[in-house]
């Protein structure tokens, strides 16, 4: 692997569409910005939506904010073939140097789109709770294993009848010790707590300590000859056809 | 190693990440404006013969002139850059020309062509890079001008499957009824002499237009 200590973190934000991504940045951009040097590219299934709502939220300067259109293919663009996100992410590396912290938010898609690691080095995965109490149970490759799952919108919890605490536990259990961090957009104790998850992020990153890992599409699952579960994202004693 | 075979598979294989996947070679805007399902053939056809041929036609010619000297790609793209009339137009070749530059550097990065395009004013638009990674590839202008030619109709066929009620079946014939436009398209790029000046410069104004129009619209899924 190239060293990528000395250019900017570049930071995934993925998950399901209405979950908060496009909001969290803004949190993310208004914590962060004064400290460190940010830009944001956006991916969205019609284009700049997202976009015109950070430039709209005034949190950074408008010409940092890059949409990139997926043709329709929002998944396609942070996976398979992540060409048109890496060309927008070194203009703005190229037009801002030096930047600290490159976001990067995937257009909503389903709960097995996640980040390729030639793209970012570590990413987010937002829930809510207005989404379903059980979706982290359910589990898939963002929520049980990017580098933090986010338990999104918990203000709402009581409008629809879910069990905060529960789905962090899920989440939690689905993780196997992996952070999780519920949010609220309205609760600063929270908001506080996800600085500092992307500030010790930066940090480590800038020391060369922080290795990005692989989510994966991929279940963990079991051979004849193993008894434990793996991911391919974990290091493995044998070769897959 | 004898790669032109595989180079022409490749380049014409939608599995080539090169960020394509995100164009529709026009498709939408036409649309917009109006074109119905039925006439995508016919829109096909149209750029067969106007600018998909100049486009393959400058492919040819970049592969055939950096062979032997590998700056040239500098002149084609100038003459390239003087019939693509529009910044939209020009801007979607050259995100799609900086694709396959990235994978040129990446995979090539030693090869003359493609440290020749290190003199480009600015980004190589898609038929430039695509004649540089065929010289790469060791292919034939006849297969680097086919490749670009399917390309666009396939960038058209596959964003339909997007945006129209289309059965692919459908979509795939349109390809195969383009044959004869396409085959003509082939045979008329390997015809352009030497002298890029006189590259064909047959333009279509209304696809122009809906790049020019495509650009400021607010709610768009293809970059072009």
């Amino acid at each position: 692997m190239p060293d990528t200590s000395q250019r900017p973190l570049r930071l995934g934000v993925a998950g399901p569409v209405g979950t908060g991504k496009s909001t969290l940045i803004a949190t993310l951009c208004r914590e962060l910005s004064a400290q460190y040097e940010m830009a944001v590219v956006t991916n969205d299934i019609y284009t700049d939506e997202d976009a015109r709502l950070l430039r709209s939220a005034g949190v950074l300067p408008v010409e940092r904010i890059t949409a990139v259109e997926t043709g329709a293919c929002p998944h396609t663009a942070i996976r398979d073939d992540v060409t048109a996100n890496l060309l927008a992410v070194e203009d703005l590396e190229q037009a801002f140097d030096p930047l600290d912290l490159v976001v990067i938010e995937s257009g909503g898609d389903n709960l097995t789109a996640t980040f390729s690691p030639a793209l970012v080095d570590a990413q987010l995965f937002v829930l809510d709770v207005a989404g379903g109490g059980d979706v982290a149970r359910k589990g898939g490759p963002g929520v049980e294993r990017a580098d933090l799952l986010i338990i999104n919108k918990t203000d709402l919890a009581p409008h629809v009848g879910v069990d905060v605490e529960q789905m962090v536990t899920d989440g939690s259990a689905a993780r196997g010790g992996l952070p999780v961090l519920a949010l609220s957009q309205s609760s600063p104790e929270a908001v506080a707590r996800l600085r500092e998850w992307v500030v010790a992020l930066i940090e480590s990153h800038r020391a060369g300590e922080h290795t990005p890992q692989d989510p994966g599409p991929m279940a963990p699952h079991f051979h004849a000859d193993a008894t434990e579960p793996h991911s391919h994202a974990e290091p493995h004693g044998h070769p897959h056809p | 190693m004898d790669t032109a075979d595989l180079g022409a598979l490749l380049l014409a294989d939608a599995r080539l990440p090169t960020g394509a996947h995100a164009h529709s070679a026009g498709l939408e805007p036409a649309l917009v404006a109006g074109l119905r399902a039925d006439r995508v053939p016919a829109y096909i056809d149209s750029r067969l013969r106007t600018v998909a041929l100049v486009e393959a036609s400058a492919a040819a010619l970049t592969l055939r002139l950096v062979r032997s000297d590998p700056s040239a790609s500098l002149r084609v793209q100038d003459e390239l850059l003087a019939r693509m009339p529009t910044a939209p137009s020009r801007r979607a070749s050259q995100l799609l020309g900086r694709g396959l530059h990235r994978l040129a550097v990446r995979l090539w990065g030693d090869h003359p062509a493609v440290r020749g395009m290190a003199g480009l004013d600015g980004p190589p638009l898609r038929p430039i890079a695509l004649g540089v990674v065929a010289a790469a590839l060791g292919m034939r202008e006849e297969q680097v001008a086919r490749a670009s030619l399917y390309d666009d109709v396939q960038t058209i066929t596959a964003a339909a499957l997007k945006l129209l009620p289309v059965d692919p079946t459908d979509a795939t014939a349109w390809l195969l009824a383009s044959a004869p436009a396409l085959e003509a398209g082939v045979a008329a790029a390997l015809l352009v002499d030497d002298d890029p000046t006189h590259l064909p410069a047959h333009t279509a104004p209304l696809v122009e237009q809906h790049a020019l129009d495509h650009h400021t619209r607010t709610r768009r899924i293809f970059v072009a």
